[in-house]
């Protein structure tokens, strides 16, 4: 066999030019081989070096990197070390490398065909385009004269890996493919490569956080922590049997139906927020919730599972004031119209529901220290803020730490905690864990049950992830396009789905990690 | 557009005021300091100034509408004759400098941007920035040293008058433009060089590379189109700015233009002059933004399609 | 450019315009006829002008017309414009939409022609001078502001804010400024030279700084004349005109 892909001893540390020049390993001694026509995935959580290493693979080594020991060759060539002119040329013809980007990797004011013409000339005929985005199974001629805002996410997915494999390469290298697709999206998008890889029988590396993308689309797996390869073997092998503690760890924290971390209750008290045919309707006539009811009881858990568009996160900005409905009543226990805009609401209304968002980097004001930002709009004294990060399980180091001195799940952490100084009845969660590392969720979700259980606070969770939900709330509910299209208390929803789209969340959710 | 025509009725209406409000007017600027009051009064009765503000502003307005831009007292002419050669000079002026300055600043930002270590690409940065910061009299002073007495190939005055023919002035029209070119050269030069810079590290030009695009399409098709929108609206200010802000490069050179003239009229307070060149100023302010808009909207998919 | 260079050049601008008066130089206006157009000596150690001015004395006072005119407006066009422009983003709706158009109405008025014709018609008076250039540059600035405040409104640690019952002008002051101040000081900084480059083009062409006072536009314009004779007279001024720009626009660039 042919070796398309080989590391040997490959070191690579990053330098702070700013801050005393200090220098951090990005990758340590990492070896691997990849043969023409494998499959290979690289697990790890943010931080851990794989897609530094999938870029040195395409000979790409980002401004404060350096390679200090080791050497790379691909496709028999060391691309780190050759005239930029040869790589351009082996780019998209021997390697090619699709870059995760949140679709933002094709160029706005450009075609779908300019893009092909760039890549492959002038003269090339619509036929080799439209046979290309046809193998990536999109119906080319629908296609063809768009720009990149016009289609969906999945399609530009699917279009970066047309214009990639369109020259036939012998190497793919993915990073990522799937991370800002919906769940659904993203199963069909790795159908396709699989597809693809099958028929063309390019090498495949493709790097994810997710051991589900991988277990998708590849025969091996090497996880990752801290620039080390800490474990590597076929991916049914350690998805079984890991044996690295890390890998362990990694497994054991992503979440599974089943599988609980907080009990479920099912005893239904008097409501802390009631919502009757709730109906918001944006710009022009598209409804982004269309007569939703709902009721959370004191103490209790729901939980909102949807796909980008669902409206879900609308709903919770309807539920705390941020947006307000166009149709339909809200209002919380006392009876108090919760309609009312947040300006003219009385400070202890106010403080009754509050909300932590999904992105850690935009939760805290950048100029404000962690204490400044607690405690300037609760006016508690320093007793209570410690109080508060103590039960988020952060010491009184963070006082007087500013949001760039703190990772995300610490971020998240601060804003939970700063939610939990207004003393609320029910607490929103958008999201919260979606930008973490798998590891930090499971922390933070335990966090969360305890914080639950110690304050017997309501709460609203909303996610992507079902089988996170599912371990954590008391009930679901699905949204759909705005409407609910299931509810149920989650052994119900996830033991016998009635709506198809549920059916199909819960399959693919179980099937996630074939253990 | 719409906004753009009621900006610039009422800021036309607001000038004619503003002006009339300033003290004196074409009798006093006449008849300057020996001017009696009876004389003045005499003056004024002859040229209707003693109407009330409101019914002089009707009869100016509907005079404008109709082509007729007024009479000057004080240079006993009409301001259409005084004014339209000076435009056409200034005219002249800001394309010769326009011509100098943004087709090479687009290009020489569009390749520092791409080349950020080339030394001649810094050397040419820095200059272009000194050249933008320094005053024009300086930079003035300093080319006209050099380029007049050093080495004398250019005249360091100009001595036609202002009706002079295109052929007549040609000669002269070099200093002015290259010191006002040098200006603005480095304005839409480093707008462009920011654009390439920040836009090199997004994720749709490292794709573009990737997956085997060759580099000069790269850098012509995915980076300059992209980096373009802001650098309109530089130029667009700037080609403003050439037509209706060169005072001073004029009055160094005593180049007959629309900036030599508002000097001349400023200090002698020919209010029938001023008037005229501020409105022209107004218009091609807001002018030139409409076009920038327009051009801006051409270059992004996008905002074509959201306008319409 | 090295910022300690940077700084230094401003340290000096500041002390200069400072303590000028203090410092033991000729007069300003003291004419030596015997001694015209002269190059470095003893008793005048950058020479003298066509009227036998010291020039060092000349130079040195020569930033203080322009430099009081530029603190004055950008400090009143940076209230106006940040006040203005953030408390239009926060009311929103009519009050928004108004302000925004009457920044871009403000945006055409040709402010060079304004200042011409203030200059001409009020005369130089540094008070006037400042109150209509700071009116005009609060235009810019408002709309630098207003465009990151509604930014920064949207984001969610400003909403978090509000939940928790952050609203008005306490709102403004906690999460906003401290944030839009960054992004307004670019603008303000260049304000500011903006404003000295207007004045001294004003004197230079004679209707800024009158005759005897000391200012460096107009010995430019007064020593041009001279260059060939004696390029000191206009060498110094621009020097210290040049430097005094530059080192702004230095600090102000991210580079």
């Amino acid at each position: 066999m042919n070796t398309i892909l080989q590391f040997d001893q490959v070191c690579v540390e990053a330098r702070d030019r700013d801050r005393n020049r200090v220098v951090t390993p990005i990758l340590q001694s990492v070896d691997l081989k990849v043969e023409m026509g494998e499959r290979l995935g690289i697990v790890g959580g943010s931080g851990s070096g794989k897609s530094t290493l999938l870029r040195i693979a395409a000979g790409v080594l980002s401004p404060g990197l350096r390679l200090t020991s080791g050497t790379v060759s691909t496709a028999g060539v060391n691309m780190l070390d050759v005239e930029p002119k040869v790589r351009q040329e082996m780019y998209g013809s021997s390697v090619a490398l699709v870059a995760q980007s949140l679709g933002e990797a094709l160029t706005s004011h450009l075609t779908i065909r300019a893009h092909f013409r760039d890549t492959l000339g002038r003269d090339v005929a619509d036929e080799t385009i439209l046979s290309s985005l046809d193998d990536a199974g999109l119906d080319g001629a629908k296609y063809l004269h768009r720009y990149p805002h016009q289609i969906s996410g999945g399609e530009r997915q699917r279009v970066l890996l047309a214009l990639a494999l369109v020259r036939s390469p012998s190497l793919l290298l993915l990073d990522e493919p799937t991370s800002a697709l919906d769940i659904g999206i993203a199963a069909d998008v790795l159908a396709t490569i699989n597809r693809l890889q099958k028929s063309r029988g390019f090498a495949l590396v493709c790097v994810s956080h997710d051991f589900g993308v991988v277990g998708r689309v590849c025969d091996r797996v090497a996880v990752m922590s801290r620039g080390q390869i800490v474990e590597h073997g076929l991916t049914e092998h350690v998805l079984a049997t890991p044996s690295a503690s890390y890998t362990q760890s990694l497994l054991a924290s992503i979440p599974r139906l089943h599988v609980r971390i907080r009990e479920p209750q099912l005893s239904v008290q008097q409501p802390v927020v009631v919502v009757r045919d709730l109906t918001v309707i944006r710009s022009g006539s598209t409804r982004a919730l269309d007569s939703i009811n709902l009721e959370v009881g004191k103490g209790e858990v729901v939980g909102v599972i949807g796909e980008s568009g669902s409206g879900k996160s609308t709903l919770l900005s309807v539920m705390c004031g941020l947006v307000s409905s166009t149709s339909g009543a809200i209002h919380d226990g006392n009876g108090f119209d919760l309609s009312t805009p947040l300006r003219d609401r009385p400070l202890a209304v106010l403080s009754e529901i509050q909300l932590v968002f999904q992105n850690p980097d935009d939760s805290l004001n950048p100029v404000r220290t962690v204490e400044q930002s607690m405690s300037r709009y609760t006016h508690v004294s320093r007793d209570e803020v410690l109080a508060a990060l103590d039960a988020v399980e952060l010491s009184q180091q963070f006082l007087s730490r500013r949001p760039s001195q703190m990772s995300g799940g610490e971020k998240q952490r601060v804003a939970v905690a700063r939610a939990l100084l207004a003393h609320p009845q029910l607490l929103l969660l958008d999201e919260v864990t979606s930008a973490l590392d798998v590891t930090v969720q499971a922390s933070v979700v335990k966090m969360l049950a305890s914080v639950q259980s110690a304050t017997g606070m309501s709460m609203v969770i909303v996610s992507h992830d079902i089988a996170l939900i599912a371990s954590f709330a008391d009930r679901l509910i699905v949204l759909r396009n705005g409407r609910v299209v299931e509810q149920g208390s989650v052994d119900a929803v996830i033991d016998a789905p009635t709506d198809p789209y549920t059916q199909h969340l819960v399959k693919l959710a179980a099937t996630t990690i074939r253990k | 557009m719409l906004f753009t025509l009621g900006a610039f009725v009422s800021l036309a209406v607001l000038s004619f005021l503003g002006i009339d409000a300033l003290p004196g007017d074409g009798c006093t600027a006449l008849l300057g300091r020996f001017g009696t009051p009876a004389k003045v009064a005499e003056c004024r009765e002859e040229h209707q100034l003693t109407d009330p503000v409101i019914v002089r502003l009707g009869n100016w307005a509907n005079d404008v509408v109709h082509g007729d831009l007024g009479y000057s007292i004080k240079r006993d002419e009409q301001v259409a004759q005084i004014v339209l050669p000076r435009i056409r000079n200034t005219a002249m002026l800001a394309v010769v400098a326009a011509l100098m300055a943004f087709p090479s600043a687009i290009v020489a930002g569009l390749l520092i941007g791409r080349y950020p270590q080339s030394r001649i690409g810094r050397a040419i940065n820095t200059l272009g920035v000194v050249a933008m910061t320094l005053p024009e009299f300086v930079i003035a002073t300093i080319l006209w040293l050099v380029f007049s007495i050093w080495i004398p190939i250019f005249p360091g005055v100009t001595v036609v008058p202002s009706n002079a023919t295109v052929v007549e002035l040609l000669p002269h029209i070099w200093m002015p433009a290259l010191t006002l070119a040098a200006v603005v050269f480095a304005h839409s030069m480093r707008t462009m060089k920011a654009g390439v810079t920040t836009i090199q590290l997004m994720p749709f030009v490292e794709s573009a590379r990737l997956r085997g695009t060759k580099e000069r399409v790269t850098l012509l098709r995915h980076i300059l189109p992209a980096a373009l929108p802001p650098v309109v609206n530089t130029i667009a200010v700037d080609a403003a700015w050439l037509l209706t802000g060169t005072f001073v490069t004029e009055a160094v050179f005593n180049y007959r233009g629309l900036g030599r003239l508002a000097i001349d009229a400023i200090s002698d307070r020919d209010t029938a002059v001023i008037l005229p060149i501020v409105l022209f100023g107004l218009g091609v302010y807001l002018t030139m933004s409409l076009i920038a808009d327009m051009v801006v909207r051409l270059l992004d998919p996008r905002l074509k399609q959201h306008r319409s | 450019m090295n910022k300690r260079i940077v700084y230094c050049v401003l340290g000096f601008h500041a002390i200069v315009a400072l303590l000028a008066p203090l410092l033991p130089l000729a007069a300003t206006d003291e004419q030596d006829p015997g001694a015209t157009l002269q190059g470095f000596s003893s008793a005048h150690w950058l020479g003298t002008d066509a009227l036998g001015r010291d020039i060092l004395s000349r130079a040195l006072h020569g930033g203080r017309p322009s430099l009081v005119i530029a603190l004055l407006a950008t400090a009143l066009s940076a209230v106006i414009g940040v006040a203005l422009g953030s408390l239009a983003a926060l009311a929103g709706g009519w009050i928004d939409e108004a302000l925004a158009r009457l920044i871009d109405f403000l945006l055409a008025v040709p402010t060079l022609i304004l200042l011409l014709l203030i200059a001409s018609f009020f005369g130089h008076d540094p008070f006037v001078l400042s109150v209509t250039l700071g009116l005009m540059y609060a235009a810019p600035i408002a709309r630098v502001a207003r465009g990151s405040t509604q930014v920064l409104l949207a984001r969610d640690f400003v909403r978090v804010a509000r939940l928790q019952g952050g609203r008005g002008v306490n709102l403004l002051i906690g999460e906003v400024l401290p944030n839009v101040w960054r992004v307004v000081l670019t603008e303000i900084a260049m304000q500011f030279t903006w404003i000295i480059l207007a004045f001294s083009s004003l004197s230079f062409l004679g209707l800024g700084a009158s005759p005897p006072t000391p200012e460096w536009g107009l010995m430019i314009a007064e020593a041009r004349s001279y260059m060939t004779i004696n390029p000191l007279s206009v060498i110094t001024p621009i020097v210290m005109l040049g430097s005094l720009v530059l080192a702004v626009q230095a600090l102000v660039d991210r580079e």
